[in-house]
């Protein structure tokens, strides 16, 4: 029962790195709170849904096609909210609200088009694709189900979003630290004043930080339909606090850290089921207030304003 | 003193008495009721975001522990009503001290933690191994004390005294050292002002109001779950229609609970569907195009805004 | 002799007037007021629950009205209905709204506990009859509380008894001795799971149960619960939870490969459709489920039968997206228990339309089953068999295997 949790933690947590990776970088960069995250991820889930229900196109390759159209989705969105919010005297906070706000419009909208029913895809469609991949690898057929990990057996799908959720923050990092526009991000996350001040166009690093973070938001959504049971327009909320909890954990502004707080809270989170299930919600409150009091700036430390 | 003495007579007393008076015409009192509880809540937040600046966003929890701490009391104790409301608002309070190291946290982070412990607050109440005390999921059913007309009553005096005490901070030196917190808390501190004390004093009373309103609530409505009295909305409503009518000032909430929350009951009523919509649009183009509310609109215009 | 005559002709008419007119004046139309939720969580209950009500208000007024014993004619019925967007204190208002200033003259609960809660103590206080069509909660019914009957659902208390006794009787027969029990721990499910609990354990069966776990409501993965169950080796896993958490459930054990010879979910059953979507019939085949009255072709001495009703229904409602089921079925049977209750009530006043809706309880039988109540108002009868579902291409057919005397085969057990 111990090793079982273990792993499945593992792989639950880095679903949820996943979904706390775009936050991170959208907070990181504009210190603006996304409120409506979860509800990005919940319209990336519903588009895979669709493009599945409708073309049939399997969930992985529907990956690259939701990131696109919510990346390009984030661009104009941000040159039409942010730029005036931040001449307010007060941006953070308003951004609490005016997101919320977003959030709740995106749900209506939601709802009114697709109705309020859960939705689902087949699990065995996730499976597909990791038996194409695995036989291509081992050259012969491999049966599609339940994988195993030392002995333990898992659902293809937590396996399949396990691995996507690391190849997420491997080409986030690879895109923060060794590309020219990771390069100008990170200046900005650091100091927005003095960004600007060396010429810098921080609009357009924020408004591609954006998109990307909208993009990563909606890819984790592709995945929510397997690891979350079902999607219906309310859904986005929960995950939004969630993910806060992810990424305070692993403090902000670095992709390893939201890797290292998703798997925190994901082994946490499937031991309180084992062990006290009627308590397992409350964990990730207790965590983010605990670690926000004792190590503000995150386990892997990094300079938060204090007031 | 005397501006205050001029507030009271201007704002307070018409709108207690507007209360008072309006049961005997219209006779949904409920609806009545519930603008009451929001015109506090809003000034509850209205006395820690309009005055020191940080933005409650886990304040319905003050709210909740009001409400459990009242049922507790006469679950348990067999109180009577008005001790259980004092054991409410001290409820509150306590939660309120309990918090105060949040207050290390700037901005964005002092809110989400504060809607964090909010929620731990309630998967605690909520959850069935307390059930013998806090009857867990499965909701609070008061009987003995269901007295909706004795209950109004105590709200229109809660009431009464909420707008007393915004007319206070409005008016007075230590609503004057909190807006200075606020503005710039360096600067305060340098000019003397006991920042963290002030700080804490505002949230206290912050929270104190949230609990009257809780513990009210629950004599009023006597049954009720916990998602219901630790509901998200009761903040998100309560922050808007402050934020919507102007913060720091006393009229800017109720002016806000008024039109929004009116419009809110009107168009629930008739057009539910796109009601979530309308709300939610709302909410952003107030905050795009009148982030200090409507009250920065009649200062524009010259009018001097109590 | 003439002016005798005449006064006592007079006497005679104003007498024989006083004693057929009708106790005042008969009113132009019944007000009937409910409240519905168009979105929100309680919306895929609530919806159909509310067109079954409006269907049988609409044919009632084709007639020409429905029969009120109190005016001995027929009068017209007027909906009043609110949409309460699943929001309980907005629920609260509306409620009051429609006693206090619509004035109506029957109070119709929305669906679901949750929002049928507010409405008791609200009704309650104004002293009027709440109709509570699908609110199950044990909690409304106290003796001290008349102004509450239950129309359309077994009270909570009482629902799962067709499980448990085939788990305690049928059980021990089949090989079942070891039960695991998972459920949400909310009002409607968390009393279900106490009266299971309790009903295996009066039993003098050899079942014993070997895990029993509560779990918040908004749970959605069940990985590591599953394996936990599997670890205690029960021979029935009993899944009480909504339908979300049925559906995540019974997604996890397809995708996790693991076996349990005896699954029990609550929505395969009340909500079959959404559940064929989205776990598919392979993964409901042989899960045993409560057989609703959508299913059963009850004998319905009053009222239109299941099939007249849902080719009425699939004429009306066909073209929305609100579905044709165990729900729709309920707010249809309370408009029959109304009607029944018009016909018979002697006035209009709240406890004597009560006393009328009591008197058909054992004796009123329609589409939803036999009505029948306790002394506080709680829905004994119209009790949901236990079937096991069958998959069929696409879709699940039902098998009932509990009680005897309605059973239309045998169980497969254990899962092959």
């Amino acid at each position: 029962m111990l090793v079982y949790s273990l792993l499945a933690g593992l792989l639950f947590g880095l679903y949820f790195s996943l979904i706390g990776l775009g936050l991170n970088l959208v907070f990181g960069v504009m210190r603006i709170v996304n409120l409506a995250h979860g509800d990005f991820l919940m319209l990336g889930a519903f588009l895979a849904f669709w493009l599945f229900t409708l073309i049939s196109l399997n969930p992985i390759p529907a990956i690259f096609i939701v990131f696109v159209v919510f990346a390009i989705v984030g661009l104009p969105l941000y040159y039409l909210l942010v730029p005036r919010l931040l001449r307010a005297k007060d941006p953070e906070m308003l951004s609490f609200i005016l997101f919320f706000g977003l959030s709740q419009v995106i749900e209506a909208l939601a709802t009114i088009a697709f109705g309020t029913s859960e939705r689902s895809i087949p699990g065995g469609e996730l499976g597909r694709a990791i038996v194409a991949v695995a036989s291509l690898l081992t050259g012969h057929h491999v049966e599609n189900g339940p994988v195993d990990i030392f002995g333990q057996t898992f659902p293809a799908a937590w396996v399949a979003s396990g691995i996507a959720s690391g190849i997420a923050v491997l080409l986030v990092y690879v895109y923060l630290y060794r590309t020219r526009l990771g390069y100008l991000t990170r200046a900005v996350m650091v100091h927005r004043e003095e960004a600007i001040a060396t010429g810098i166009n921080v609009h357009r690093v924020s408004a591609i930080a954006f998109g990307i973070g909208l993009g990563l938001a909606s890819v984790a959504g592709v995945f929510a339909p397997f690891m979350l049971g079902s999607i219906t327009p309310a859904m986005g909320v929960e995950v939004t606090v969630t993910s806060f909890t992810v990424i305070v954990i692993g403090s902000l502004g670095k992709p390893l850290g939201t890797l290292l707080g998703g798997i925190i809270y994901g082994v946490s989170y499937m031991f309180m089921q084992s062990y006290y299930s009627s308590w397992a919600n409350l964990l990730p409150y207790v965590l983010l207030v605990a670690i926000l009091l004792v190590r503000p700036s995150g386990l892997l430390g990094r300079q938060v304003r204090r007031a | 003193m005397p501006k205050m003495l001029h507030h009271v007579t201007l704002i307070l007393l018409p709108v207690v008495a507007a209360f008072a008076i309006l049961p005997t015409v219209y006779s949904n009192h409920l609806l009545l009721f519930n603008f009451m509880i929001f015109i506090m809540l809003a000034q509850g937040v209205n006395v820690i975001y309009g005055f020191t600046g940080y933005l409650p966003f886990g304040y319905v929890g003050f709210f909740g522990a009001g409400a459990y701490g009242f049922s507790l009391m006469v679950i348990h104790l067999q109180a009577s009503p008005l001790v259980a409301l004092a054991a409410g608002a001290a409820a509150a309070v306590v939660l309120g001290l309990t918090l105060t190291p949040l207050f290390r946290l700037s901005g964005a982070y002092f809110s989400i933690a504060n809607l964090a412990a909010a929620l731990a607050v309630f998967q605690v109440v909520s959850n069935p191994n307390l059930e013998s005390l806090t009857k867990g999921p499965y909701g609070i059913s008061l009987s003995g004390v269901f007295d909706p007309t004795f209950a109004y009553g105590a709200t229109l005096a809660i009431l009464g005294a909420t707008l007393g005490l915004v007319i206070y901070l409005r008016n007075s030196r230590f609503g004057m050292a909190l807006q200075a917190i606020r503005e710039d808390s360096i600067s305060a501190g340098m000019a003397g002002i006991n920042v963290v004390r002030e700080r804490i004093i505002a949230w206290l009373l912050s929270a104190l109001i949230a609990g009257l309103a809780g513990s009210v609530f629950a004599w009023y409505v006597s049954v009720f779950y916990p998602e219901t009295v630790f509901s998200g909305e009761f903040t998100i409503f309560a922050i808007v229609f402050a934020l919507f009518g102007g913060n720091g000032t006393v009229i800017g909430p109720i002016l806000g609970v008024v039109i929004l929350y009116g419009i809110y009951n009107a168009v629930g009523i008739s057009t539910p569907q796109y009601f979530q919509l309308i709300y939610g649009a709302l909410i952003m183009l107030l905050v795009l195009f009148l982030p200090n509310g409507l009250v920065s609109l009649l200062r524009q215009w010259g009018i001097n805004v109590p | 002799m003439t002016r005798h005559a005449i006064f006592a002709g007079l006497i005679a008419s104003v007498i024989s007037v006083a004693t057929t007119a009708p106790a005042g004046d008969a009113p132009k139309e019944i007000s009937l007021g409910t409240l519905y939720a168009s979105s929100g969580r309680f919306a895929s209950i609530s919806m159909p629950v509310h067109y079954g009500l409006k269907l049988w208000i609409d044919q009632k007024n084709a007639e020409g009205g429905v029969f009120v014993k109190a005016f001995n004619k027929k009068i017209p019925l007027k909906l009043v209905a609110y949409d309460d967007q699943s929001n309980t204190a907005t629920a609260a208002t509306l409620y009051n709204q429609l006693i206090t200033q619509d004035k109506v003259d029957i109070l119709i609960a929305d669906s679901g506990s949750v929002l049928t809660s507010v409405a008791v103590p609200i009704a309650r206080d104004h002293k009027m009859l709440l109709i509570n069509q699908t609110g199950t909660g044990a909690t409304f019914f106290t003796p001290d509380n008349p102004y509450i009957v239950l129309m359309a659902d077994p009270v909570s208390s009482v629902w799962p008894k067709p499980l448990a006794d085939f788990i305690t009787h049928d059980g021990p027969h089949l090989g079942i001795k070891r039960v695991a029990i998972l459920y949400a721990t909310n009002d409607f499910t968390g009393t279900q799971a106490n009266a299971v609990r309790k009903f295996i354990k009066e039993s003098n069966s050899d079942v014993d149960i070997v895990f029993d776990q509560g779990i918040p409501t908004e749970t959605s993965s069940y990985t590591v619960l599953l394996n936990n169950i599997k670890a205690s080796n029960p021979d029935a896993v009993i899944h009480l939870g909504y339908a979300s958490n049925d559906i995540a459930f019974l997604r996890n054990v397809q995708d996790s490969g693991i076996k349990f010879n005896f699954v029990f979910c609550i929505y395969p059953g009340l909500e079959t459709e959404l559940l064929e979507k989205n776990v598919g019939s392979k993964g409901l085949n042989y899960v045993f489920t409560y057989v609703p009255s959508s299913q059963i072709a009850y004998q319905s001495q009053f009222g239109m039968s299941l099939n007249e009703y849902e080719a009425a229904w699939q004429q009306k409602y066909g073209n929305t997206n609100v579905e044709f089921g165990f729900n729709s079925v309920a707010g249809y049977t309370t408009g029959l228990v109304l009607e029944k209750a018009l016909a018979a009530a002697t006035s209009l006043d709240q406890l004597e339309l009560r006393k009328a809706i009591f008197s058909l309880s054992g004796n009123l039988k329609t589409l939803d089953g036999t009505f029948a109540l306790d002394e506080a108002g709680a829905q004994i009868g119209e009790i949901t068999p236990l079937g096991q579902l069958i998959a069929e291409g696409d879709h699940v057919k039902f098998v009932t295997v509990w009680p005897h005397d309605v059973s239309t085969g045998k169980p497969i057990y254990p899962r092959p």
